[in-house]
């Protein structure tokens, strides 16, 4: 397998894959445009692949080590952005887990009091009745 | 005015009911509050039932899942602000380390000196006896204490201390925003460098009576490192004005 089949080949299962995972609401499609964006980028290589060259060429990299170097500077912001999600998500979460806590609180204690309203109200009529 | 004391608790069934007698021996004046952060054994049951007999108002507050010690002292700064009426409140660990007796101490002390916060020291009076933590354990202590001291100006002899009061102007801060983790050093810097007055009064602490510490022997170092890094990013963080 030549690297420009491995790229199509990479190409096209990145695009179904981030079709798949969106459509199955798994994937947000805020990510999957960025997702989408590094299929394409696949794709176009293994369909074209003097882009690569030349761009190698213009970029000065001839060697194949350089190109780790590129996947890093490609999944660097990607895991980056993932990290700063998490976190986004993992406050939000907290707070409304703290606000469910304190609610189940205050409704226990309303139904408590309730219940003793309840209690009284009956015991009220019960020595009323008697009187 | 009322006080607020705050026991947060992971399965903490086998200590629990000795610790809430010892409480239940304050004067008047002290409310309880349990958060049971997503225990899995009785923890939540038992002292909903407690409250049930106990002489002095107890609150029992379940967290869903298990959230780690600063979300769940957070929520009991967070139920103190939305209730009002709490003067000081108090942390106060359900495992039986702490010794009730401290906590008018350390009331007292924060009125005496208009104190923002106040912790409960184990290392502040040696001869005083009592559990000390381990060696490894006192050494991450002072390196905490030298760091905290460094970037702050501000020396407090166990900056690890679960057993600490703090003031309105501690308290509201803290029910905003409080370290999810590991929370009692960074908490405290934050109050040193925002230029609250924080003191300590000496107090025994007992070996915990069941259980396991969060940090373990592996997490030791990890703790260490975040909470180091932590610090020192919370130093360069803008100071907050009218706390």
């Amino acid at each position: 397998m030549t690297a420009e089949t491995l790229m199509l080949a990479g190409g096209v299962s990145a695009f179904f894959m981030t079709v798949y995972w969106v459509r199955k609401r798994d994937l947000r499609e805020k990510y999957a445009v960025a997702w989408l964006a590094v299929a394409t980028l696949l794709l176009l290589c293994g369909l074209f692949p003097h882009i690569i060259m030349c761009w190698a060429e213009a970029a000065h990299l001839s060697y194949p080590s350089a190109v780790l170097f590129i996947a890093l500077g490609i999944i660097y912001p990607f895991a980056f952005s993932v990290s700063l999600s998490l976190t986004r998500q993992y406050r939000q979460n907290v707070r409304l887990m703290q606000c469910l806590a304190l609610l189940e609180h205050r409704v226990r204690m309303l139904e408590q009091n309730n219940a003793n309203a309840e209690g009284e109200k009956v015991s009220e009529a019960g020595s009323a009745g008697r009187s | 005015m009322r006080n607020l004391i705050v026991i947060p608790a992971y399965n903490e069934q086998g200590a629990l009911t000795r610790t809430l007698s010892e409480l239940e021996g304050l004067p008047d004046g002290y409310e309880i509050l349990l958060v049971n952060d997503g225990s899995t054994d009785t923890t939540g049951e038992l002292a909903r039932k407690w409250s049930e007999t106990c002489r002095r108002p107890v609150y029992v507050v379940d967290l869903p899942i298990n959230s780690g010690i600063g979300v769940t002292v957070q929520t009991g700064y967070i139920f103190a602000a939305q209730h009002g009426g709490y003067r000081y409140v108090i942390q106060f660990d359900a495992d039986g380390q702490h010794d009730a007796a401290a906590i008018p101490l350390l009331i007292r002390e924060c009125e005496t000196r208009d104190l923002d916060l106040c912790i409960g020291s184990r290392f502040l009076e040696p001869d005083a006896g009592g559990f000390r933590s381990t060696a490894a354990r006192r050494l991450g202590i002072r390196f905490f204490t030298w760091l905290i001291s460094s970037l702050s100006g501000v020396r407090v002899s166990d900056p690890t201390s679960g057993l600490r009061c703090a003031g309105p102007r501690a308290w509201q801060r803290f029910a905003r925003c409080y370290p999810e983790d590991y929370p009692e050093p960074e908490s405290l810097f934050w109050c040193a460098r925002n230029h609250l007055r924080i003191g300590e009064v000496p107090v025994r602490m007992w070996p915990r009576q069941t259980g396991v510490s969060s940090i373990g022997s592996r997490g030791a170092l990890y703790y260490m490192i975040k909470v180091s890094v932590a610090i020192l990013l919370d130093r360069s963080r803008i100071k907050e004005h009218g706390v």
